[in-house]
């Protein structure tokens, strides 16, 4: 079995000799030291090109990750802004008011949009954003029938809108918000990936460094020629571009670290604090049409509004004007909220209807206008960071790949002079 | 992210008779009151016998003291009525859709209390919004002064909270869709039926129709939802609710007799026996057709002659 394999006795020992001659003695080992440096420097191009071409690809999952986190978070943000002013326009009584109407036409349009956008674009995600598209083409079907019985005059249009709020809350946003944990998860996997890139880089230097110093002192003590100018070339070259290299690989990390700390999570902040924002105004309509059973509505809008808080608290402590505009906004929208409660629990419910679809409103559509143009300059700068951190990457990836062939050929014409020494 | 969905709004549907039936997706049903709801297990009043009429029904007598009451003195220094009522039912309690404003039969009674109260309605009234499952421990609970939300008188509910004096006569039938082939609710054996958790409809069919599969909602309107999604073939409760139902869907339709005697009355917490005596003084003078204040509301709100109203029935001892 195995002597079609293995070479024949005879034949095995004469290779083994030839190998032994042909490593054995100073001209031999001057053939090893020859192919040692120039595979170090093929190593070292091929490890740069790994190291850069890993950190590019790692932005760029990053980037697109971030992108889709963004693009779900905006699903969410639709729909409880459709429900805000849904369950807010009910609380009027009669026609809802056209601009109500609008909003949640917007809202629905542009959460459908985006779930297409974010489907074609994932098809980890698109199953579960499949089922969220059938829950909300329920939504909206109880929604019209709420309508339909509303314009009737028939209370049964409450039992409708009822359904179709707890339909929203329980079916469409829990996935969404696994949904959004999964990219969450996603972007620091890619940025894992992105740190490790270094390592690569760092082992081709290494390796390349140690293979061409070593090789050159063994060749100035057994020749008269203290330096091997090819060689000497080589190294410089390995050396040179290798810290290029790592200077961009490092600059990039940098940045994409900076982005993660600022921008990315600014973003995901604010698209939070905007998702709880719209579920606590919803909150704050259900407890008053709940009229005098509200209680869980009203535990539900403090546990929103705290976090909504307590987010953009923290924005604002590490953001600029945008963030500080938006908590004061919500600052607002909290003061005229206690007084809604309060009317409400001082037993005069008109009143708080009447402020809570009024001034209430108005305060708090600047809060979202305020949040809504932080996200917005947030989550482009997020995009344009990672971008920016990812650009010279590819580029330095070829450089690197380049410098080691070139290394490689510079080290093969500075020990094959002295190979033929030998001849 | 700590999201706080809205935890409470939890599925509370259950399919009961039948043990192996799917349950439906919907409805995903309105936050509950965390309080028990009463059933049929709690310990009746004493001496009370819901297959006796007049034992079931008595409450207690006005007396000659009737209007001195320490509850009524402390509403009036609180300035509202504290009213449990109900906004879905089209013609008892129910709040309309173009004004906002609740109203409807039971509304228009509790107005008179606090009209009798303080001399005006306006203003005095708190309206708390209820399912009925949530009427008794609301009463117990002192959250509510007053139930008017077609409540029945039963021996179970006697040993829980106070009763006024009957106030309307009701039944209970079943509503069907108009070409189903149903002619009354034995027919609708092994069927699903939809009944609202706490309410006696949910309470009769399961003893007096135990192969019907019921889906228990908290509030009776999601048995609306239900019923004209196709989800139940059927829906159990007083004729005055499936009324209010059958005029919002023109192809549902109320058969077979009433097989059940709903008597109504006003419910209180247990220990204002003052309350309710000075309440029974109202109803008396109320139902009394050289008064018409009933037969005002009444005609306000049903349709068609007026029935004899229910008679009094003050033989109840006092406590």
């Amino acid at each position: 079995m195995t002597s079609t394999l293995a070479a024949p006795p005879q034949t095995r020992q004469v290779v083994v000799r030839a190998a032994r001659n042909a490593f054995a003695g100073t001209p031999g080992r001057l053939r090893l030291a020859g192919i040692a440096t120039v595979l170090a420097c093929l190593v070292f191009g091929l490890f740069a090109f790994v190291a850069a071409t890993t950190r590019a690809n790692a932005l760029a999952n990053a980037r697109a990750d971030a992108a889709q986190l963004v693009r779900v978070q905006s699903i969410r943000t639709n729909l409880v802004f459709a429900d805000a002013n849904l369950t807010n326009a009910f609380l009027v009584g009669g026609l809802e008011p056209p601009s109500a109407r609008a909003a949640y036409e917007q809202g629905i349009a542009t959460a459908s949009k985006t779930l297409a956008d974010a489907a074609n674009d994932s098809t980890a995600d698109a199953k579960v954003l499949g089922n969220v598209n059938q829950v909300i083409t329920r939504y909206t079907g109880l929604v019209e029938s709420a309508r339909a019985n509303n314009r009737l005059g028939y209370p049964l249009g409450a039992a409708y809108l009822r359904q179709a709020t707890n339909l929203l809350r329980s079916d469409a946003l829990p996935p969404l918000a696994a949904l959004g944990q999964t990219e969450q998860a996603r972007v620091n996997h890619a940025y894992s990936d992105s740190a490790g890139a270094t390592a690569w880089l760092v082992a081709g230097l290494v390796i390349a460094l140690v293979v061409l110093l070593v090789t050159q002192v063994w060749l100035s003590v057994r020749t008269r020629r203290t330096f091997n100018p090819p060689l000497v070339i080589a190294t410089a070259l390995v050396l040179v571009i290798g810290v290029a290299v790592a200077g961009v690989l490092a600059w990039s990390q940098g940045k994409a670290k900076d982005t993660r700390g600022g921008a990315y999570f600014a973003t995901l902040g604010l698209a939070t604090a905007r998702i709880d924002a719209f579920d606590a105004k919803s909150a704050e309509s259900l407890a008053l049409i709940a009229r005098g059973q509200g209680q869980a509505y009203n535990a539900s809008f403090d546990n929103l509004s705290a976090n909504v808080s307590a987010v953009l608290d923290d924005a604002a402590r590490r953001g600029g004007a945008d963030e500080k505009a938006a908590q004061e906004r919500f600052r607002d929208y909290l003061a005229v909220h206690a007084r809604v409660r309060a009317a409400d629990d001082g037993g005069h419910w008109d009143d708080a209807v009447k402020l809570a679809t009024g001034q209430a409103n108005t305060v708090f559509q600047n809060f979202s206008d305020a949040s809504g143009t932080a996200l917005d300059r947030r989550s482009a700068q997020l995009r344009h960071n990672l971008s920016s951190a990812r650009s010279p990457l590819p580029a330095f990836a070829w450089i690197g790949l380049i410098a080691g062939v070139a290394a490689a050929i510079a080290a093969g014409l500075g020990v094959a002079p002295r190979l033929r020494e030998y001849r | 992210m700590r999201r706080v969905i809205l935890g409470v709004l939890a599925a509370a549907v259950l399919v009961a008779g039948c043990g192996a039936g799917s349950t439906p997706q919907l409805p995903r049903v309105a936050p509950s009151s965390s309080s028990p709801a009463p059933s049929s297990s709690a310990p009746p009043a004493p001496g009370c016998d819901d297959n006796i009429y007049k034992s079931r029904v008595a409450s207690y007598a006005p007396g000659a003291s009737w209007a001195d009451s320490a509850t009524v003195a402390k509403i009036k220094s609180r300035g509202v009525l504290r009213a449990g009522v109900a906004a879905d039912n089209l013609l008892f309690g129910h709040r309309n859709p173009i004004t906002g404003v609740i109203e409807g039969f039971d509304i228009d009674v509790a107005n008179e209390v606090a009209k009798a109260i303080f001399g005006t309605a306006s203003g005095h009234v708190e309206y708390v919004v209820e399912n009925f499952a949530q009427r008794i421990p609301d009463l117990q609970s002192g959250k509510v002064d007053i139930v008017a939300d077609i409540m029945t008188i039963n021996c179970a509910r006697w040993g829980q909270i106070a009763f006024s004096t009957v106030y309307f006569q009701a039944g209970q039938q079943v509503l069907v869709r108009k070409n189903a082939p149903y002619k009354n609710i034995a027919d609708l054996n092994g069927r699903k039926v939809c009944t609202a958790k706490g309410s006696t409809g949910n309470e009769n069919v399961k003893s007096l129709y135990p192969q019907v599969r019921r889906v228990i909602v908290d509030n009776i309107s999601d048995c609306m939802v239900l019923f004209q999604q196709g989800s139940v073939e059927g829906i159990v409760s007083d004729n005055t609710v499936l009324n209010g139902f059958a005029a919002q869907d023109p192809y549902a339709q109320i058969v077979g007799p009433k097989f059940t005697n709903e008597p109504y009355g006003l419910g209180f917490n247990k220990a204002n026996v003052d309350f309710v005596r000075y309440v029974n003084a109202l109803l008396a003078k109320w139902l009394d057709p050289k008064d018409g204040t009933w037969a005002a509301i009444y005609h306000k709100w049903l349709p068609g002659p007026l029935p004899n109203p229910p008679s009094t029935n003050f033989d109840r001892p006092l406590p």
